[in-house]
């Protein structure tokens, strides 16, 4: 098992925990995963990354088609304790002024 | 010069063959001695290529193709060669998509070379017969000095002094992870020798992150400890932004150019 999602409801917040590695051979799932919550009309998205050793511009590219599609109907996708790599990739990709970032899952949680 | 052998590794065109290459690529870097940090740029950039290869150069068809991957390392640089026999393709001539876009305006995908270019020191591609070679370079800083600390030759950003308390300082390029460690250094440099009044010309930068944005808070907080300031000039529009969102432009003095800065100097400390 490479990657594992995690997803609890909680009151105003679908929460994403993601374990492993994210690349090209599962981002689809990730995001995907999210799809579903969009469509049964969740829109307050977290996406705890603690636990994401690896996460290739595949995984990236997933985050910011969910985040555009949640805007779009007001919702956000808010991210919960990336590691200093995930974090410098997302910043190499300019994305840390696009999400929001928090150090932990309660803060990212809380935030909404 | 030590020199290790070179490892080699051949893979199927298939997504699902990345990982092994990235295991393998991850070995190799952790016997060259390479740090962790060193090694996820290298992990990375092979799996975006190796991605883009299969995606783009064979377009998902799986007709028994290999891709050939081989790693060297000598005293200062680790090497990656990729080599694969799909259509002749220069992923170096493509446009990189730009990271200061707003959202809206950013395409899905294109991200990959993108990735390679920042994460690697240097990336060639050659066309040799019918194969596509790319080879990444990740250089090997010297082990001279503690671990951890920055090496004495560090580089620095250029600055000018104007008297014995205040300098003007150049950074450029992002300030990103990468960099702002460097916007430090020289910051904290200026402080150390009694500068206390820092004119930040920001017009060279083009990006700010949050590392750089902590670099300028602790400089600005030390300046005012020692009755100085950090007065900032020319950001760029994206930079506006940025530190309007973050509050920034609060907390500094932010000037259109650095002339301007200059003439609001008070003339009498």
């Amino acid at each position: 098992m490479v990657m594992e999602i995690n997803v609890s409801e909680m009151r105003r917040v679908q929460l994403f925990e993601v374990i492993g590695r994210v690349d090209s051979t599962n981002a689809t799932e990730l995001g995907t995963a999210m799809d579903r919550a969009v469509d049964d009309g969740k829109s307050n998205l977290v996406l705890d990354l603690s636990g994401v050793e690896y996460m290739s511009s595949a995984g990236l590219r997933e985050m910011v088609r969910i985040l555009k599609r949640v805007k779009r109907v007001g919702g956000d996708l808010r991210i919960a304790n990336p590691s200093e790599r995930v974090r410098e990739v997302l910043e190499l990709a300019g994305l840390d002024s696009v999400f929001e970032i928090y150090p932990t899952q309660v803060e990212a949680v809380g935030s909404f | 010069m030590s020199e290790t052998a070179t490892s080699r590794l051949a893979i199927g065109a298939r997504l699902e063959e990345v990982r092994r290459a990235c295991d393998f690529v991850v070995e190799a870097a952790e016997r060259a001695g390479l740090d962790e940090r060193a090694i996820y740029h290298c992990q990375m950039a092979v799996d975006e290529a190796l991605t883009n290869v299969i995606e783009h150069g064979y377009g998902f068809r799986d007709e028994g193709n290999t891709i050939e991957l081989s790693c060297q390392a000598t005293a200062d640089r680790f090497v990656i060669i990729i080599e694969d026999d799909s259509p002749a393709f220069n992923p170096l001539t493509h446009e990189a998509p730009d990271p200061t876009e707003p959202l809206d305006s950013r395409e899905p995908g294109g991200w990959g070379i993108y990735f390679i270019r920042k994460l690697m020191d240097d990336v060639r591609y050659e066309r040799i017969g019918n194969r596509n070679r790319l080879t990444l370079v990740k250089h090997i800083p010297a082990l001279a000095g503690a671990r951890g600390s920055a090496p004495a030759d560090a580089t620095l950003f250029p600055t000018r002094d104007l008297d014995s308390q205040t300098a003007i300082v150049m950074p450029s390029g992002r300030l990103d992870s990468n960099n702002s460690p460097q916007l430090e250094r020289t910051l904290e440099a200026q402080l150390s020798s009694g500068k206390t009044w820092l004119f930040v010309d920001m017009a060279d930068v083009e990006y700010i992150a949050s590392s750089g944005l902590k670099v300028l808070v602790a400089a600005w907080r030390r300046a005012r400890d020692q009755h100085g300031d950090v007065i900032l000039s020319g950001l760029q529009p994206r930079l506006v932004e940025i530190f309007e969102t973050v509050g920034f432009d609060m907390l500094f003095h932010v000037y259109p150019d650095l002339d301007s800065a200059l003439a609001a100097r008070p003339a009498k400390r």
